[in-house]
């Protein structure tokens, strides 16, 4: 495989238990929210939390890392003279966009007009993505880069804290598969972070909002009803929505929605009704594109921030290749451009009430969150889905983070003697983690927006009489056929006894410890065996890596129907 | 694909590779005493971690009268959690809490839910023998009851 760069990776000693128990305070977790474009770090400083800024006084940091020579530089120590400097095709940036995705994705696709190169075959391999350095596209990694900006931000964190800094709490948008959290995982590996808790971004607001809620509730009447609450996210990449139910300091996950939905959308479709025809300028990726590019980018963001705080903008750019863009645009259009991106946003919004099973008039209060809770639209189609006004007691830029700093203290095991760390977020999962069954459909064995840690299991059986193996391929997500759900891993089991097809049970078993670790558990059983016919297999997922488009095709092709399953029915009914 | 396999749990899991026996259980390590594999593989007798204390009815497991409301039950099944589950558990006690957690959980998912809990409550009183039509329903236990004789959820009906 690839040798990975030379960011060393944390040894045993490190990460150890005896070194928590022993300095229980030190090794306080950060958090750290990782933005598509800003991130930031939070920790609780003993009695309250703190957002760290850098050299600048800046508590907002750019998420992108800068290729000149010999040392990348990231948006944490670098100082940018002008936003057109990230855009010469040296700095890479939207990072979590990219990070664990296919060559085949669309979202991979939509990124191919970054000034930066990503490049794709489409077979379902990682992409290539490359920063242009001394006049030469170097190659580099989502992964790589994500940790050189995360090796920027531990360092941060250390001077500001004057201890080493190990753990971490992420948050990650809702919508990440496994294999992404891997991925993340391994950035922070590379960085020397451990990950104590990866989040969803909505989960990490709701454990602020837990806290809030329990100050008001021990000042006033003391008990405290539970409250429940809509949280809704959306940043530059993604745009998460949960509701949680809160009361005495516990927050518990009812639902979760995402998809891969931002302000890069927004931007991109903004480009697209301005210059039309601009995959076709930008697709030879020449230096004088890029610079074109870069100009296009900045006037169209300057544009898009300006509709939120008004109604109509005059963008005024010349490309330099003769095209010049003289235009003034107003929310109207604004609006109608992206139609697409607001009513996903809607769609998200419904989808999550819906499975919380809330009703609008038990809804309490209204989070709106990230950098394009600003957009009017935006806010109009939350708060008119609600019927209620915005929660006003969140800072939109850093809920995420402060929410990640209390897990954790919480989760590092700080106890606080005013109580205010008295808290608990019970997760859900996101997304339905099944196997492929039925011919080709997914069946779920943990379904979606279950409280973690769970232990689930489903019972199959052979297709064929004689079937002595049976492949399990698992596989996240939430769509009716297996293929378009994220493959997270397979094994086999084999030695099934010898019998007509139906009668040996096929058990297969699910676990999500409290760190969201899962482990497929899977084997065989006879009928009117006291014993199962072998040893079980235990394998910890995700076991795909890059290139895993392949495998599912592989898989296909050499074994066919041969090993498949279906559900035991009479144990359904049973 | 094996040579980076092996590099993710080195570097997030090292107590997996550092003799499991050895090290204490701390809040990232993962593995639980009743894993379903070892229920499987173990004999019925030590598969049975309570079987006299265990609480016997949904209702036993979050502390509360049959005729509970719906916020004496919610109040409940938050005093629990704030013990039992494993970001709040001592450290050397993560692997237990995990599974207390889904046993008050599960309840908590059937009381709260009227529906459920008219359901349950009448099985409850019907059929005061049989576990199994119940057994199915509760996600958190390994269906491998047919192995073990006894665990915390038939109990109340042997």
């Amino acid at each position: 495989m690839a040798a990975e760069p030379a960011y060393f990776v944390a040894s045993d000693s490190e990460t150890s238990g005896e070194e928590k128990s022993s300095f229980p305070i030190k090794d306080v977790a950060i958090g750290i929210d990782l933005g598509t474009s800003q991130c930031s770090v939070a920790f609780w400083n003993g009695s309250q939390l703190e957002l760290i800024r850098n050299t600048r006084n800046q508590k907002l940091l750019r998420s992108f890392v800068t290729f000149k020579n010999e040392t990348p530089s990231g948006g944490v120590s670098n100082q940018l003279a002008h936003e057109y400097e990230m855009l010469t095709g040296a700095t890479i940036f939207n990072m979590k966009r990219l990070v664990g995705r296919l060559d085949t994705d669309p979202v991979v696709h939509a990124s191919k007009n970054l000034p930066f190169l990503v490049q794709s075959l489409n077979i379902g391999v990682r992409p290539f993505i490359a920063a242009l350095v001394n006049n030469m596209w170097r190659s580099t990694t989502p992964e790589e880069v994500l940790a050189i900006f995360l090796v920027e931000l531990r360092a941060l964190a250390e001077v500001h804290l004057k201890r080493p800094v190990t753990n971490v709490v992420l948050t990650i948008p809702v919508s990440f598969s496994r294999f992404q959290l891997s991925r993340i995982e391994r950035a922070c590996a590379m960085a020397g972070l451990h990950v104590l808790r990866l989040m969803p971004e909505p989960t990490a607001v709701a454990l602020l909002y837990a806290q809030q809620q329990q100050q008001i509730s021990q000042e006033s009447t003391g008990g405290g009803n539970e409250k429940n609450a809509l949280i809704f996210n959306m940043g530059a990449g993604y745009c998460d929505v949960a509701v949680t139910a809160t009361a005495g300091g516990v927050s518990q996950i009812k639902a979760l929605a995402g998809a891969t939905i931002g302000g890069e959308d927004i931007l991109q479709n903004m480009m697209h009704h301005l210059v039309p025809d601009m995959d076709n300028l930008f697709s030879s990726h020449g230096i004088e594109e890029i610079r074109t590019f870069g100009l296009l980018r900045v006037a169209t963001q300057d544009a898009i921030h300006k509709l939120s705080f008004q109604e109509s903008v005059q963008i005024d750019v010349d490309l330099g290749n003769g095209t010049k863009i003289c235009k003034i645009l107003d929310r109207n259009e604004f609006e109608l451009v992206n139609l697409k991106v607001f009513e996903k946003c809607e769609s998200l919004v419904w989808r999550c009430l819906h499975d919380a099973k809330v009703e609008l008039e038990d809804l309490d209060d209204v989070i709106l969150v990230g950098g394009c809770s600003y957009i009017p639209k935006i806010r109009s189609i939350v708060t008119s889905i609600c019927k209620k006004d915005i929660y006003p007691g969140m800072n939109p830029m850093e809920a995420a983070v402060r929410g990640a700093a209390l897990e954790g203290a919480v989760a590092s095991g700080i106890n606080d003697p005013s109580g205010s760390l008295d808290l608990l977020t019970i997760q859900a999962t996101p997304l339905s983690i099944g196997i492929r069954a039925d011919g080709i459909s997914f069946i779920p064995v943990v379904h979606q927006n279950t409280a973690i840690p769970t232990r689930r299991e489903v019972f199959f059986t052979t297709v064929h009489d004689n079937q002595t193996e049976a492949l399990i391929i698992v596989y996240e997500g939430d769509e009716k056929v297996a293929e378009m759900n994220h493959l997270l891993g397979y094994f086999k089991i084999t030695g099934i006894p010898p019998a007509p097809k139906g009668v040996p049970e096929i058990t297969v078993c699910m676990d999500i410890d409290a760190s969201n670790v899962l482990r497929v558990f899977a084997g065989i059983v006879m009928p009117g065996a006291q014993q199962p016919a072998g040893p079980f297999m235990e394998v910890r997922m995700p076991t795909v890596d890059d290139g895993h488009g392949w495998c599912a095709e592989a898989l296909e092709k050499n074994y066919g129907t041969s090993k498949d399953l279906v559900t035991l029915q009479r144990k359904i009914q049973q | 694909m094996l040579s980076s396999s092996s590099i993710r749990p080195f570097s997030q899991f090292p107590h997996r590779f550092a003799g499991e026996s050895s090290l204490p259980p701390t809040s990232t390590v993962t593995f639980r005493q009743s894993r379903p594999s070892a229920v499987v593989c173990s004999s019925a007798a030590t598969t049975i971690s309570k079987p006299a204390s265990a609480p016997s009815s949904f209702y036993e497991v979050l502390g509360i009268p049959m005729g509970a409301t719906n916020n004496e039950i919610k109040s409940a099944y938050r005093k629990l959690v704030r013990v039992c589950h494993p970001d709040v558990a001592a450290i050397d006690d993560k692997s237990s809490s995990a599974d207390e957690f889904m046993k008050v959980h599960t309840a908590y998912c059937t009381l709260s839910d009227p529906e459920k809990r008219a359901d349950y409550d009448r099985r409850i009183f019907r059929n005061n023998r049989g576990s199994r039509l119940y057994s199915m329903s509760s996600p958190t236990m390994p269906r491998y009851s047919g192995y073990v004789s006894r665990n915390w959820e038939t109990d109340q009906c042997w």
